[in-house]
């Protein structure tokens, strides 16, 4: 642990270490991971065996090659710029993003799971949907699946765990929600989150620079139609 | 010489899954997208070696079924991994670590694996579109390799290079040292290693079976499940090939290729580096131990297979010049 700033670097395995940051989930937590990961890029540039940084919710995973670097080295690498992105008040603002509107029909067969999140809740669909689609959303951070962005924070009437048996079968183009967030299943796979509607909007192609339309500190608004 | 383009081998029966793979797409997890490549990159690595390419050219992965193969003009073929095959037309038999010449017509048949996965490398890699840096297959979202699906029987391959080249052999085992009780997975703790230490210590105590459900995401392992309450999810966290989680029926699942960039599931352990290739072999109903290990073990193993790999590599490149030399000197 690493003082005032409040984080931690833990080995993971021989090939990487993980910043916990020490900040509860949220848009602030995510920032700060996308900062750090950004000053990690800084320091890959001179060529020091760091590899990619995966920031996450309220983490950074960092890999490295273990034959020339340890753990340890890389936390003496890493710490001055984790520290320095923690304690720097406004070092966590991204620059602001794009603002996307995403059309989706909600309920049915589309969203299967929105009477049972009104239900769970104590809601009406309707209103669940009002909820939904009022919010403004942050893209906090990629990660699961290709194109697949968390965006938080979803408001605080909807938060439910994950389902407790996953689908099997989850509908490309899915709205979903499971915790505090909220998300577009980009590509049809299994998948465990609460399914209120379905969207066009393709969100992932591989042949574009960059793949993912969705980037982090972008902002979402769901659209019914 | 061959035409860029040219068709220089046939899929006559694609076996299980035949799917092309390469090094895979390092360093785009914050687009969703995990490496992927080979499952067992130290097997592509003799397959491409064989035939003069760079260790990660992209090959064939074949798994567990052999697939047979057709020369569309004569073609040399680079086998490794744990499948022997045999020419149809001659029956001359080839072992894991050799190339074959096919004449036109001639067609090759892969046995069953004797453990999971074999890599059939061809010169010059085979021919199909970067897409995001890779000619691997991601099978799950359908891009890279041959329309970013499985190969299937009339499918024909282009390669980047002369498609005949000097017959070679790899001087040592084309496939990783299998899982074995006398030779278990070495695995690390995990980023909670305090709170971990039961699981990962019955992780190591346990013998676990490879189960049938298992594929490029991970390895599912059937077993007795781990005693206890079942573990809180945990954020969701960067994650690598080698991780190995406890979801809540508390049976392991170790991470594979394919795996997702994040996850949310409880980590108990992590595999070391060097044993990622044996990963990639393990075929359902196999058996799995895991043993303990330090950080300094660790990068001792990987230290030792590299220098093993470097000392191999050497040797080809040798054998191969003298036998050039002796051909040209007409001996």
């Amino acid at each position: 642990m690493s003082g005032e700033a409040g984080f931690g670097i833990v080995p993971f395995g021989d090939a990487a270490v993980l910043i916990e940051l020490g900040r509860p989930a949220g848009i602030a937590a995510a920032r700060l991971a996308q900062s750090v990961a950004s000053a990690i890029d800084g320091l890959r540039l001179g060529g020091v065996g760091l590899g990619e940084p995966v920031p996450a919710a309220t983490t950074v995973l960092v890999t490295f090659d273990p034959l020339v670097l340890t753990a340890d080295d890389v936390e003496v690498l890493i710490t001055p710029v984790t520290a320095d992105a923690a304690t720097s008040p406004g070092r966590d603002a991204l620059p602001a993003g794009r603002l996307h509107e995403v059309p989706v029909r909600y309920g049915g067969d589309h969203g299967p799971d929105l009477d049972g999140v009104a239900r769970e809740t104590g809601l009406a669909p309707n209103t669940v949907i009002e909820l939904h689609s009022t919010a403004t959303y942050e893209v906090l951070f990629l990660g699961f699946a290709p194109g697949f962005a968390y965006l938080g924070d979803l408001p605080a009437a909807l938060v439910l765990p994950r389902l407790s048996t996953p689908r099997p079968g989850v509908p490309a183009g899915s709205v979903a929600i499971a915790g505090a967030m909220t998300a577009v299943y980009p590509h049809a796979s299994a998948g465990g989150w609460r399914l209120l509607g379905r969207t066009d909007v393709s969100l992932f192609d591989a042949r574009s620079t960059p793949p993912s339309r969705l980037r982090p500190g972008d902002h979402v608004r769901f659209v019914p139609i | 010489m061959t035409l860029l383009g040219d068709r220089v081998l046939e899929i006559i029966e694609p076996g299980l899954l035949l799917t092309i793979q390469d090094g895979g797409r390092p360093g785009l997890a914050r687009e969703g997208v995990t490496r992927g490549g080979a499952a067992d990159r130290f097997s592509l690595e003799v397959a491409n070696a064989l035939v003069a390419n760079a260790p990660d050219a992209a090959a064939l992965e074949a798994t567990l079924l052999g697939p047979t193969v057709r020369a569309l003009r004569p073609v040399t073929l680079g086998l490794a991994g744990t499948m022997a095959a045999r020419v149809l037309e001659t029956g001359l038999p080839v072992e894991p670590g050799a190339t074959v010449t096919l004449h036109e017509g001639e067609t090759l048949e892969l046995q069953a694996a004797t453990a999971a996965r074999a890599y059939i490398a061809l010169p010059g890699g085979i021919d199909v579109a970067l897409v995001l840096g890779s000619r691997s297959t991601s099978l799950a979202t359908g891009f890279g390799g041959l329309d970013g699906r499985a190969l299937r029987a009339g499918d024909a391959l282009s390669i980047g290079g002369d498609p005949v080249v000097p017959r070679a052999q790899w001087p040592g085992a084309a496939s990783p040292a299998p899982v074995t009780r006398e030779l278990p997975l070495r695995v690390l703790p995990g980023p909670n290693a305090a709170e971990r230490g039961p699981e990962l210590h019955a992780l190591a105590a346990t013998t676990w079976t490879v189960s049938p459900t298992s594929d490029r995401m991970g390895i599912r392992l059937d077993g007795l499940p781990l005693d206890g309450p079942p573990l809180p999810e945990v954020a969701s966290h960067g994650v690598v090939a080698g991780t190995v989680q406890l979801p809540p029926d508390r049976r392991p699942i170790v991470l594979l290729a394919d795996h997702q960039p994040t996850g949310g599931y409880p980590v108990i352990g992590v595999v070391i580096s060097a044993d990622l290739p044996r990963l990639g072999q393990l075929a359902p109903g196999a058996t799995v131990a895991f043993a303990t290990t330090a950080p300094r073990d660790a990068r001792a193993a990987l230290a030792s297979d590299v220098e093993a790999r470097e000392a191999a590599h050497a040797h080809l490149r040798d054998a191969t010049r003298w036998d050039e030399l002796w051909r040209e000197a007409g001996a």
